[in-house]
């Protein structure tokens, strides 16, 4: 399959679109239309990346959720269960769209083009600039996390004895440490190499919107205005 | 030119890495390496030059520090980004991106150098120092050297006149050493002044034209190119430090692994996701209750086999037999215990003496043995005087020997170590190898996973080599072999 490759701009305006058309609640079946297609591309561009099975995974879920909402679930259900498949469609319906847009954004995005997007957007460096070390970050959480919690199943404390406040304690007291740590030595190493200098940052990667740049732009955008317009003009 | 003159330097908030009234000159051209014990002060006068300090690491300065006729104290370190770079420590904290084209450009682009330049300067950056098959490539897929030789470069790209190294090859292993030690080498040629802080000494021997050697903040000896290369093992062990040359480094260690119990691990077979890396070893047959030493270029799959060893990759259906026992994944997770590289992701509560009392899980044990135990083992480790301490409050060592203990507290029968030594002057390193001695002698059967040959030969009885995920050699550590063991790190010089 020919990889996608998007401007960081459109995936920004992806991010917010998604975001918002699938938290805010739909009635009509317009408005599902448009909520399924705007959560199937985001699913589709996780295949796009290669991740076939949490694709085929979250389909199959959203799915579930999909018929849960439609067959079982109305406003006047009452119950342990059906408050837990609210939670549960709630989870998968209207967060798990935005968090796989949000995955796919982090994970296909260069820092360096990112920065080119913000320079092109004229946001000030201070801010692009911090918003690149949040998106340089989530990896070594990752990496971190992961090697904290290799550490709690060798002592035998991954469930810290049923304690869920430890068990949470356990596994952010050193997270947080290390990325503290990592943090200072990030920003020493780059103060060394000219951050902070008082002239306009410079970027070598060239921005271009190609045609599938235009295609998501105006089919999240007609998307928009279509929810908007069923839910708040009729 | 450098020039620091009557610098007295004291961080905010601790005695350590101060210096007391030092004054150094170090000529255009000249390659200078600082060695010492850890908080001797070598890092704080990379950071002097740098700017780092007094800009960035507060504390009390007075004194004067020149590079290039620009005084330090009243020159912004983003005008320093261009006169002098910087190569730190840690490869996994020094990356700005994620990628490693971006991560060579970072500089360039702060200075606001115009994008046709910052292209065509990563371009000559990548051919001089040979990494065009690094370039666009993601930093978390890279080596350890790999990383660092992206941060040579990176450092590079602005072509400053003074390099300025913080232990460079505390993560590196021997290959990559030498990969260094050919841009170090390189830069030196380019005439490019290079100040290097290290506690590994032996790939500098040829490069450095002046070696100081600080103690406490000042001083204490200075050697010039020839007295350099004269030092002997003798010598440097002596003064302290780490050896210069690897080929005379002896072998008295005496083996014990006379034991007739054997371990046996078969069939550990094992590929990450990746379908590249992982090991494959269908039967390794080792000694019981002694040090083994796992050793093997970056990629060899030394870690894989640590994880495995412990049980932490489910997905391996290799067995480990000890003495009648057969032990599958889940069950070597209760029998081993591992010292991490990063110590901090293994430390977990308020108090030393509290991380120990976790690790005892002998549920016919009350409350006051385990206290009792946990303040013999405190004692063994030197730790009784911090046991109420905050473990993120301690020193790198003091961490390590917390981890440590309360390994021993866990009472399995195998500890393995992953890198205990990266980063390590001589003293503490000897001091790792004493507890870990002590540990062989509590019983316990020790895995090592290291590139440090000096550490090595200072404590192990058994080597295990491993290439491509394959075992290569297995053989007990005597004074014949040791001979090829030296022959295995110093081949790449």
């Amino acid at each position: 399959m020919i990889k996608i490759h998007l401007d960081p701009r459109t995936k920004l305006f992806m991010i917010f679109a998604v975001s918002f058309i699938v938290m805010v609640n739909a009635v009509s079946p317009m408005e599902w239309a448009v909520r399924i297609i705007v959560t199937l591309i985001p699913v589709f561009l996780l295949a796009n990346e290669g991740r076939y099975v949490s694709a085929l995974r979250f389909l199959l879920c959203y799915g579930a959720a999909l018929l849960l909402l439609r067959f079982y679930i109305s406003a006047e259900s009452t119950g342990v269960i059906s408050a837990l498949l609210v939670g549960y469609c709630g989870i998968v319906a209207q967060f798990m769209p935005a968090m796989i847009m949000a995955w796919y954004v982090i994970h296909t995005t260069k820092i360096g083009e990112f920065m080119s997007a913000m320079q092109k957007m004229h946001i000030p460096d201070g801010i692009s600039v911090s918003l690149a070390v949040v998106m340089r970050f989530f990896p070594t959480i990752k990496e971190e996390y992961l090697s904290i919690n290799d550490a709690m199943k060798m002592r035998g404390i991954s469930f810290a004895g049923g304690r869920i406040t430890k068990m949470i304690e356990y596994r952010l007291v050193p997270l947080m440490f290390s990325c503290l740590n990592i943090g200072e030595e990030l920003s020493a190493a780059a103060v060394t190499r000219g951050l902070g200098a008082p002239v306009r940052r410079t970027s070598p990667v060239q921005l271009r919107f190609k045609a599938a740049d235009w295609l998501m732009i105006v089919v999240f955008a007609a998307s928009m205005i279509l929810f908007v317009i069923s839910k708040y003009f009729r | 030119m450098i020039e620091i003159k009557n610098v007295n330097f004291r961080y905010k908030g601790t005695d350590e890495g101060g210096l007391h009234d030092l004054s150094l000159t170090i000529n255009d051209g000249e390659t200078v390496l600082l060695c010492g014990s850890s908080g001797c002060g070598k890092t704080t006068i990379g950071r002097l030059i740098n700017g780092l300090i007094p800009h960035y690491y507060k504390g009390e300065l007075t004194g004067s520090v020149t590079v290039n006729g620009r005084d330090i104290a009243k020159t912004e370190l983003y005008d320093l980004a261009g006169v002098v770079g910087t190569v730190f420590q840690n490869p996994r904290s020094q990356f700005f991106a994620i990628d490693t084209d971006g991560e060579i450009t970072f500089g360039a682009e702060n200075i606001g150098m115009p994008p046709e330049a910052i292209i065509s300067r990563k371009n000559d950056t990548a051919n001089e120092m040979h990494i065009e098959r690094l370039l666009d490539r993601s930093i978390f897929e890279l080596s350890g050297g790999e990383k660092q030789i992206i941060a040579c470069a990176s450092v590079s790209v602005l072509s400053p006149d003074i390099m300025v190294l913080d232990e460079p090859s505390s993560n590196l292993d021997s290959s990559a050493i030498m990969k260094l030690k050919a841009i170090l080498a390189d830069w030196k040629s380019h005439g490019k002044t290079i100040i290097i802080a290290e506690h590994r000494l032996y790939f500098l021997r040829e490069l450095a034209d002046r070696m100081l050697l600080l103690d406490n903040g000042r001083i204490t000896k200075e050697l010039c190119a020839d007295e350099i290369k004269a030092l002997t093992f003798a010598d440097t062990e002596q003064m302290g430090i780490r050896p210069l040359s690897l080929t005379d480094i002896g072998y008295s260690h005496e083996s014990k692994s006379t034991q007739n119990e054997r371990l046996t691990l078969e069939n550990f077979v094992f590929t990450y996701k990746d379908g590249k890396h992982g090991i494959n070893i269908p039967e390794l047959e080792l000694p019981t209750r002694s040090i083994i030493a796992i050793i093997g270029h970056n990629g060899a799959g030394k870690s894989t086999l640590a994880r495995n060893i412990c049980g932490l990759e489910k997905k391996c259906k290799g067995v480990m037999k000890l003495g009648d026992k057969t032990l599958k994944a889940k069950d070597r997770l209760r029998s081993c215990y591992m010292i991490m590289q990063d110590v901090n992701h293994q430390l977990f509560t308020e108090s030393v003496r509290d991380e120990v009392m976790l690790s005892i899980t002998d549920k016919q044990m009350t409350d006051t043995d385990k206290l009792q135990k946990s303040t013999e083992i405190l004692t063994q480790l030197d730790l009784s005087a911090y046991s109420d301490t905050h473990p993120m409050a301690l020193s790198g060592g003091q961490k390590q020997r917390t981890a440590i203990a309360s390994g021993i507290a866990s009472s399995k029968p195998i500890i393995i170590f992953d890198e205990p030594t990266s980063g390590l002057d001589l003293a503490h390193m000897k001091q790792v190898a004493g507890e870990i001695l002590k540990l062989r002698d509590m019983g316990k059967t020790i895995f090592i996973v290291t590139h440090d040959m000096e550490f090595i030969l200072s404590c192990c009885d058994h080597i295990v080599r491993l290439e491509e995920g394959r075992v290569v050699g297995n053989t007990t550590l005597n004074q014949d072999n040791a001979a090829s063991l030296r022959q295995f790190f110093v081949s790449e010089i």
